[in-house]
């Protein structure tokens, strides 16, 4: 049978004219910029704890505020990083404390929602959004981590119950090596920016820039002169932004650093902040005084957990506080993840001896050293 | 599971389908490709080809639907394989993070793509190429429907890729023993 010869070339103008309607057309990102700072009127202190135990082996921990401000806390666990039985913990902070770890993602629920195979699943990234609380977590096929692909659920419960899981597109190559560590901000759009970061071949950061119904309207990497991975971003205003990332070597290596100008579309390269950095993930955080905050390890070792504060928009930093020391080189104080509530405490979260998570709670009076 | 995944899982195993009727089966060739299709959906072989290489390319999969239909010569010629083949020569290392500029970024916002794809449908219709036309409109209408959200997707995958590479190197070989 022979096609009449419009027919193609009619059908292709078509499905072009559907395709053009389709292709999105966004405005320029802007970020929401961050309320007027307001000093924490809370006295100093600190407390800390251990979460309760999911698995012999726990890493990569992350926080949200609940919009019921319960403190909710993500983690992977298992029997040791990667094997099969690793799974997505879940756990919230209530008036009675931490609830008892329930899965909230497992590479066979994600297989099963992806109809595709999962070996492993990891680093989860939490994030409150009204009263919708997402979830992005890795899985991985085939190969280590920088085999990894990105999966989103969502929760409208507080985490009581997630959609199945929906795999994000990010890379033409096997779908693979598109990683989230930290928190996404959000846009004046609706959408939210979510850094992620790629280590196949090259390592380095990358940004997401997502529609408020989750689509991928851009990506954007943040090149380094250095491999460097796991940004992490606090937003300054409309415009302006800073991501620090994980210095992946080769050698000693410092905190790297990305500011961004115009909301996101670019992060051009900047100089590395004085802090050291040995190839191990940092958090960021604005609070709520305008002041940031940074979490990672000291030189050597992760044996040291530190938190390093700026007064001045990341010009300058100091040492404010030392949570976890231990002289033992093989200690591991790791991977923290840091959230201010509403009411302005200061939460951390962070691997302990990669035998379970740890969590602290402070004041800005507490790192500040100032005893009122 | 969303329509994405949905569509990829079938996808795989209509693939698979269309390998099996290539390998040299004689007259049943037809019939096995279409009795692999629910065999590879309903075995985990889709899921587990769908978890390896992600979501296959409309392109891919009319190529395979053709393969099983038995309709004449796959499109997938010389000229056409090469074109794939140079597309993904220069697409996949800047991808994977070689240098600075991520052309498959621009896939999300693909008006620059759909310019090109629109300059290349005219070299096709006057090279009387219906065959890829058909092609490059279904994958249009995928993207257009929302299974994709980036462009690049619709249109190329890995393993179409290694189809044409097999296709460029018979020809290589061909061309070789000639000489």
């Amino acid at each position: 049978m022979t096609l009449p010869r419009w027919l193609a070339p009619s059908l292709f103008a078509l499905a072009l004219a559907a395709a053009a309607w389709r292709a999105p057309f966004p405005a320029a990102p802007a970020f929401v910029p961050p309320p007027p700072a307001v000093t924490d009127p809370a006295p100093s202190y600190f407390s800390s704890a251990l979460l309760p135990t999911a698995a012999p082996s726990a890493h990569a921990a992350a926080l949200a505020e609940l919009a019921d401000r319960r403190i909710a806390a993500a983690w992977f666990a298992g029997t040791r990083e990667g094997a099969a039985d690793v799974a997505v913990w879940y756990s919230t902070l209530g008036a009675a404390g931490w609830t008892a770890p329930r899965a909230i993602a497992t590479r066979e629920g994600t297989a099963a929602a992806t109809l595709a195979y999962a070996r492993k699943v990891g680093n989860p990234v939490l994030y409150t959004e009204g009263k919708r609380l997402h979830l992005w977590f890795v899985s991985v096929a085939l190969g280590g981590w920088a085999g990894s692909s990105l999966n989103h659920a969502v929760s409208g419960d507080g985490g009581a119950s997630w959609s199945p899981p929906t795999r994000l597109q990010t890379s033409p190559f096997l779908n693979i090596s598109t990683l989230g560590r930290a928190p996404p901000v959000a846009l004046a759009d609706g959408g939210l920016g979510l850094p992620v970061y790629h280590e196949f071949i090259a390592k380095q950061g990358e940004w997401l820039r997502l529609a408020p119904d989750g689509t991928i309207l851009d990506k954007v990497r943040m090149v380094q002169e250095r491999r460097a991975l796991q940004p992490a971003v606090a937003v300054f205003d409309e415009r302006r932004a800073i991501a620090i990332l994980r210095d992946a070597g080769p050698g000693p290596g410092r905190i790297r650093a990305a500011t961004s100008d115009d909301g996101g579309q670019h992060w051009p390269v900047a100089t590395a902040l004085p802090l050291p950095n040995p190839n191990s993930s940092v958090a960021l955080l604005r609070l709520q005084s305008g002041r940031l905050l940074i979490a990672g390890n000291g030189t050597g070792n992760r044996n040291q957990l530190l938190l390093w504060m700026s007064e001045d928009m990341g010009q300058t930093w100091r040492l404010a506080q030392t949570v976890e020391s231990d002289p033992d080189d093989s200690a591991e104080f790791s991977y923290p993840a840091l959230l201010q509530a509403r009411d302005g405490r200061i939460h951390l979260a962070y691997t302990w001896r990669r035998q379970g998570i740890k969590h602290a709670a402070f004041s800005e009076a507490w790192l500040t050293g100032d005893a009122r | 599971m969303n329509a994405t995944a949905l569509y990829g899982w079938l996808a795989h195993g209509v693939v698979i389908g269309a390998l099996v009727s290539l390998l040299p089966l004689g007259g049943k060739r037809r019939f096995l490709g279409m009795a692999a299709v629910p065999l590879a959906w309903f075995s985990g072989l889709a899921t587990l080809l769908h978890g390896f290489v992600g979501t296959p390319s409309v392109t891919l999969l009319a190529l395979a639907i053709w393969q099983i239909a038995g309709r004449g010569p796959s499109p997938l010629g010389q000229r056409p394989a090469w074109l794939v083949i140079g597309t993904a020569a220069v697409l996949y290392p800047l991808a994977l993070g070689l240098g600075s500029f991520d052309p498959y970024a621009i896939g999300y916002q693909p008006w620059p793509l759909l310019l090109a794809i629109g300059t290349l449908a005219v070299a096709l219709l006057r090279c009387r190429r219906e065959d890829w036309l058909l092609i490059l409109s279904a994958g249009l209408a995928g993207y257009a429907g929302g299974l994709f959200a980036n462009l690049w997707d619709a249109l190329l995958d890995p393993l179409l890729v290694l189809a044409a590479l097999a296709v460029g190197a018979g020809q290589l070989l061909r061309q070789r023993t000639a000489s």
